[in-house]
């Protein structure tokens, strides 16, 4: 008997189906950032809203990578409906706070599928998944420094507008 | 004229079967045959997911337990597939095992197929 499953499909349903969950995540990471851009422009911080609008097409752009990888293994990537982004921020570094948040947790998220492919020994997937994990070292590490702005500069008089002009120049230029 | 019936030669190979019904794997067809609910139904690779998918979903525990609910039928309708169900709850669970037992075997074929062929010991 003919082993059709898998010459149909080089992933497995487990995998496909987390790989799934992770486009979802990063189309709602896009979204969370979108709005935060919007926010920060609407209060005046005009380098954190543009810093948030690269970092919504940066994660546009994780989402259709993943995609691409379900399809070029002959799985069915699946479109994500995303629904309820907020609107309001209490404050300009709840924004931050948050973008933190969003990225520790795709960072786990990642781990999560990497741990299943270890299970499976689906060392292609693992493969894959090392470009995200350099990335993700890179996203939390932005977000991290921009969070600390808010305690090195601190936020009082002028601060608020120092920090803004400074998140704009975060880089991450690591040779580790 | 005289009627030619061909009939084409098809070697099904039984993947799994439970005394409600059967499915057959055809490899000239790259396809699975389901015996099931009266029927004999072809279901390609997407299909046979979609159909797995479906029947896993259905929260059969509910069923059983809503008692308020009219009809004891579920209809397990797949998408671009020519094919449609309309079973009973314990249709569904004698289903829902045959799917279970077929992807058990089919999992198992993969590993025997892994350990014979592919990799090199
Ligand atoms: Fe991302
Ligand atoms: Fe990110």
């Amino acid at each position: 008997m003919k082993d059709i499953i898998r010459a149909k499909c080089l992933l497995s349903s487990d995998v496909e189906t987390l790989i799934n969950q992770q486009i979802k995540k990063e189309a709602h990471s896009s979204a969370i950032y979108l709005s935060m851009a919007s926010w920060c422009n609407r209060n005046g911080y005009d380098f954190s809203s543009d810093y948030f609008f690269k970092q919504a097409e940066e994660e546009r752009m994780h989402q259709l990578k993943f995609y691409k990888y379900i399809l070029d293994m002959g799985g069915t990537a699946i479109s994500p409906d995303i629904t309820n982004i907020k609107i309001e921020y209490n404050s300009f570094r709840e924004v931050f706070e948050e973008a933190l948040d969003q990225e520790i947790s795709v960072t786990q998220s990642i781990k999560n599928i990497a741990a299943r492919c270890h299970k499976e020994q689906d060392y292609v997937t693992l493969e894959f998944l090392n470009w995200f994990f350099r990335e993700q070292r890179e996203e939390e590490y932005k977000a991290r420094r921009a969070l600390e702005l808010f305690d090195v500069i601190g936020e009082e008089g002028t601060g608020r507008w120092q920090i803004d002009k400074h998140v704009g120049q975060i880089k991450y230029e690591s040779e580790a | 004229m005289q009627d030619l019936v061909i009939l084409p030669s098809i070697n099904f190979t039984e993947v799994f079967n439970t005394n409600k019904g059967a499915i057959y794997q055809s490899d000239s067809e790259n396809c699975w045959y389901i015996d099931f609910a009266g029927k004999l139904a072809r279901f390609d690779y997407r299909n046979l997911l979609k159909l797995k998918k479906a029947v896993y979903q259905i929260d059969i525990e509910n069923l059983l337990l809503n008692s308020t609910k009219a009809p004891d039928l579920e209809i397990i309708f797949i998408c671009a597939c020519d094919h449609c169900y309309v079973l009973s709850i314990l249709e569904i669970i004698a289903l829902k095992e045959l799917l279970q037992g077929t992807f058990v075997m089919l999992e198992l074929n993969h590993i025997i197929f892994d350990r014979l062929h592919r990799i090199v010991a």
